[in-house]
């Protein structure tokens, strides 16, 4: 039964709301639109389970002191900090905003523009022409990474159209074969899933 | 030891240090490089001008602060534009703290245009679900969108009583930096009922755009911090996005000078083995 009322539940759902998709009917439509609000309703309680799981791992460290235990502290202090601020003043409230604004955006854009060091750094010591194929791509980008900031069309007025061929012709060609491939897969993945043969997604209860 | 040795050796705080300056150089003396406009960028500049007065336009922030250098600036200019037009805006987000980075352009622009809230622009704040939300959102949008983002209910707006559902909605601008974003507003939005999309991603997602570009699917892109600049030299203003243009070109030419380097000492290395 454990394994059986979830295989159901996917099963019936599932194609009822493919089914809902080519039939035009008013009932079909009603139900499927309903199945759908559920579906937000449920996501509600994925933050519990997120919240759970991200305090459990967090404890587990501090608790075993493995090792950066001390960062564990801290995102438990600021998920509490967070949480109250949000319940005692509201989303608007002053607390909440003031460590949105002056703590999370900071935070969140200085971890991102790390990348360009990176980047930089990998620039230097992996990009490198070893083969013709590495070296078609690396004039590709070459081109693309000049032509796509102002001082390449400072440089010369064509860059850009030459960037825009590059995406539009080689980019998009490649692009829609993956898609195309990855679509397909996903379809097949999807019907695993609903006809019952792939069962990874119950867990250890579905091997 | 020669030249080309000490340099394949080089301590990368170096390289680091070099990025830094070539960021931070650009910012304190601006070089006021020309900024072109593409096809693309034009491209939704021009749909949302072909719009008529009132039309309602819904600006979906779907990134967070980490993308919010790249993504905020093309908020601003998009709503600039919108609301020089007089378009009524429904601001909401797929990320959770998408329409909060959302509002801090509303509040920045809205003032500008002494539009009013609930009649000219509404927050609807986060809506979580992805792709099923947006294929109800679509169908009936008083099933998802029941108050705005600070619990005030919907129905004593105005703008929340207009919209309806996908037929209500004249343009869609995602602010895009990855899933679920401009992907699931073409797939579950678009493609079930007709609405136009266009999009702002961030630089690394724009390549990925182009099949739907070509396909008619999107209605134009904003490419990064480029695709911004571009938008802001179009409705006439000097954004962040234009400023930060002098630093994208010299670390940009830095990079290509890295990889230039890279490669002569690879083509050495295989000449002295």
């Amino acid at each position: 039964m454990k394994q059986t009322l979830p295989l159901i539940i996917v099963f019936a759902f599932g194609f009822f709301v493919i089914i809902a998709f080519f039939v035009p009917l008013r009932a079909f439509q009603s139900a499927s639109q309903t199945f759908e609000t559920w579906y937000t309703g449920v996501l509600a309680f994925f933050v519990f389970i997120g919240i759970f799981n991200i305090v459990k791992v967090n404890v587990n460290k501090i608790q075993r002191r493995v090792s950066d235990w001390q960062y564990s502290i801290i995102l438990l202090l600021f998920l509490i900090l967070m949480m109250g601020a949000g319940f005692i003043g509201g989303s608007d409230g002053g607390l909440f905003n003031y460590l949105f604004e002056h703590m999370q955006i900071p935070l969140g854009a200085t971890m991102f523009s790390l990348l360009a060091f990176f980047v930089a750094s990998a620039a230097f010591r992996a990009f490198r022409a070893r083969t013709p194929e590495a070296t078609l791509l690396l004039i590709a980008a070459v081109i693309v990474m000049i032509g796509r900031v102002p001082i390449g069309y400072y440089i010369w007025r064509g860059f850009p159209s030459v960037v825009e061929w590059i995406m539009n012709v080689p980019n998009t060609a490649a692009k829609r074969g993956i898609l195309f491939g990855a679509d397909l897969g996903l379809i097949s993945m999807a019907l695993r899933v609903l006809l019952g043969i792939e069962r990874s997604y119950m867990g250890r209860g579905g091997e | 030891m020669n030249i080309l040795d000490r340099i394949s050796s080089i301590d990368r705080r170096i390289i680091f240090l070099l990025v830094a300056l070539a960021v931070i150089i650009p910012l304190l003396v601006p070089l006021g490089l020309p900024v072109d406009v593409s096809k693309p960028v034009r491209d939704v500049y021009d749909t949302i001008d072909s719009l008529p007065e009132k039309a309602i336009v819904v600006v979906s922030c779907d990134y967070d602060p980490g993308s919010e250098a790249e993504l905020t600036p093309a908020t601003v200019a998009i709503l600039e534009h919108c609301f020089r037009k007089n378009l009524r805006v429904y601001l909401m987000g797929l990320w959770a703290p998408g329409p909060e980075l959302g509002n801090l352009a509303l509040e920045a622009v809205a003032p500008k245009y002494e539009r009013v809230y609930g009649v000219d622009y509404v927050n609807v704040g986060y809506r979580p679900g992805g792709p099923v939300m947006l294929v109800s959102l679509g169908r009936n949008v008083a099933d998802l969108v029941r108050a705005d983002h600070a619990g005030v209910p919907i129905d004593s707006f105005p703008l929340g009583r207009a919209v309806k559902s996908a037929r209500d909605i004249d343009l869609v601008v995602t602010l895009s930096a990855g899933d679920p974003g401009v992907l699931h507003w073409i797939i579950y939005f678009s493609a079930r009922y007709g609405t136009r999309i266009a999009a702002a991603t961030t630089a690394i997602m724009a390549p990925q755009q182009y099949p739907y570009l070509s396909s008619g699917q999107l209605v134009g892109l904003l490419g990064g911090l480029k695709g911004a600049a571009e938008y802001e030299t179009l409705v006439e203003m000097t954004g962040r996005a234009t400023a930060g243009m002098d630093s994208q070109s010299i670390v940009h030419v830095l990079l290509v000078i890295f990889i230039i380097i890279g490669n002569i000492i690879l083509l050495y290395e295989k000449r002295r083995r």
